[in-house]
């Protein structure tokens, strides 16, 4: 099955992908923080009852039997978050995860479920769709926790209200090198949204690459949260897009992008950040149509097979620095052009 | 309560530790946004949410009641920043209310309403709708849809859906 990351979609040349997630939990129940480990027991069993095998083929996963090296290789696939993969090996966490690994469901994580739906390119009504159908169907056989004033109740107070983080991961090589991330924060978190690094939550940006999301939960609907991303989104778009093309005529620009797919189909030894910043700019040169046989699709699905953990899965087992950054040249050298 | 940096109403307070040394911090908002306390961004929460609370006169009282569904006090939850589960929002709500106020800007829920929710707050929600929806055929004129909709509103009254 192919993997949603796997196509590059609308907006493709700046925007990666796009992605919802929504915060909810089981009446009457602590949230997990204060949970005991029968409660958790109960509450996974509970979501596992509602995907039986013939319902959408969902593979449901304990993170128990997860080792840190696939649960790290799943958060640099975006499945999980950082935090979730730091619970591997122990109980009382799941996760539920569709074939094509646009639809997550973590359990046990900050709140008892964060159902996430991604997808490549800008696309937010059609996965805010989903994400509602997802949401309906797991209400309607759990009950989630619901106030009239205070919305969906989260186990943190800045989840209050919808439950639900709107985000978007954007290329912004341009902007970068402008100095222009900085002021593009500052403005943005006025507007009651965030950016920042490509993992989220305190991690640096690798790679010019940003996610935009609404701070905001509370008093707007989920439509205003999305219709107000949209916009935000649409202008950073198309001041990265003004930016390169007063990049593109540059002599040294050019230069540039080739030298760093020189060194990409080249290298012997790469790390993780100095692919990253290679990759960042042939990942720009094709968007600009410099690099003949150059791909989106391909590109985005680099960065991803790229990173650490996932090198470490494929080579099935723990490698030293020097052995991963082997590992990391020889696969970006067999699949960054064909 | 004055801002410390601006002498201008408090209505921020702060509390840090450092090295065994306890200050407390009083800002206006203007103050307080501009050192990261005045929204909700890039900001340690729990810390902000805790120091809130722990004011004296509010400690008092804070333990004498407790979540009938986690035995959780009011003083726990600000201290870790976290709710200990669903019903503590409807136990604690007054106090917790400023703080999420500062959060959000907003204290009033507007979107999506869970399946199992309070049929009402639905009903309420439908009538604005029709309400607003009248209004506009009013001035628009388009009598025939007027009838229509002041049926609907009229059959959602009688089910109820105002006396909440
Ligand atoms: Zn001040
Ligand atoms: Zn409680």
């Amino acid at each position: 099955m192919t993997k949603w990351y796997e196509k590059s979609g609308t907006d493709g040349d700046v925007v990666i992908s796009t992605r919802i997630r929504l915060a909810r939990n089981v009446n009457h129940v602590p949230f997990p923080a204060a949970m005991t480990s029968e409660q958790k027991e109960d509450i996974i069993n509970k979501v596992f009852a509602a995907f039986p095998d013939e319902n959408g083929a969902f593979s449901c996963v304990r993170m128990e039997t997860v080792s840190p090296r696939e649960a790290l290789s799943m958060v640099e696939r975006h499945l999980i978050s950082p935090d979730f993969a730091n619970g591997a090996g122990e109980t009382g966490k799941a996760l539920l995860l569709s074939p094509d690994e646009s639809v997550s469901i973590m359990v046990g994580e900050e709140d008892h479920l964060r159902i996430q739906v991604m997808r490549a390119g800008l696309d937010f009504d059609s996965i805010y769709e989903e994400a509602n159908c997802w949401d309906d169907f797991l209400d309607s056989r759990l009950h989630f926790a619901f106030d009239d004033r205070l919305g969906y109740l989260t186990q943190c107070p800045t989840n209050l209200g919808t439950g639900m983080r709107a985000s978007v991961m954007l290329h912004l090589p341009a902007l970068q090198e402008h100095g222009i991330i900085q002021q593009l924060a500052n403005t943005v978190s006025k507007l009651g949204l965030t950016i920042r690094g490509m993992y989220g939550e305190g991690s640096r940006s690798e790679g010019a690459l940003y996610q935009l999301s609404n701070q905001v939960t509370l008093g707007l609907t989920e439509q205003e949260a999305i219709e107000n991303l949209k916009s935000i989104a649409g202008q950073i778009i198309k001041e990265e897009r003004q930016y390169r093309e007063k990049m593109r005529s540059l002599p040294a620009f050019e230069d540039r992008v080739f030298r760093a797919l020189g060194v990409l189909q080249n290298a012997r030894l790469l790390s993780g950040k100095e692919f990253m910043s290679l990759v960042s700019q042939v990942r720009m040169g094709i968007a600009l149509g410099m690099i003949p046989n150059g791909n989106l699709d391909r590109i985005n699905r680099l960065i991803i097979e790229a990173q650490a953990a996932n090198i470490l899965c494929r080579a099935e087992q723990d490698l030293d620095a020097a052995a991963r950054d082997s590992h990391r040249a020889a696969f970006v050298r067999d699949n960054i052009i064909c | 309560m004055y801002c410390d940096y601006c002498g201008k109403q408090a209505t921020t307070h702060v509390k840090k530790t450092i090295n065994g040394q306890t200050t407390e911090l009083h800002l206006c908002p203007q103050c307080a946004a501009e050192h990261g306390f005045g929204s909700a961004f890039g900001l340690d929460l729990g810390d902000f949410w805790g120091s809130l609370f722990s004011e004296p006169t509010k400690k008092s009282i804070a333990d004498t009641v407790r979540c009938e569904d986690c035995g959780r006090s009011f003083r726990e939850i600000a201290e870790l920043g976290k709710a200990g589960c669903p019903t503590c929002y409807r136990t604690f709500y007054d106090r917790l209310l400023p703080s999420i106020h500062r959060i959000h800007g907003k204290t009033q829920h507007t979107g999506k309403v869970a399946d199992k929710a309070d049929d009402s707050l639905k009903k309420k929600r439908e009538l604005q709708t029709l309400r607003e929806e009248l209004e506009r055929c009013i001035t628009a004129q388009e009598y025939e849809k007027c009838a229509e909709l002041r049926d609907k509103i009229q059959q959602l009254e009688e089910k109820g859906g105002e006396t909440a």
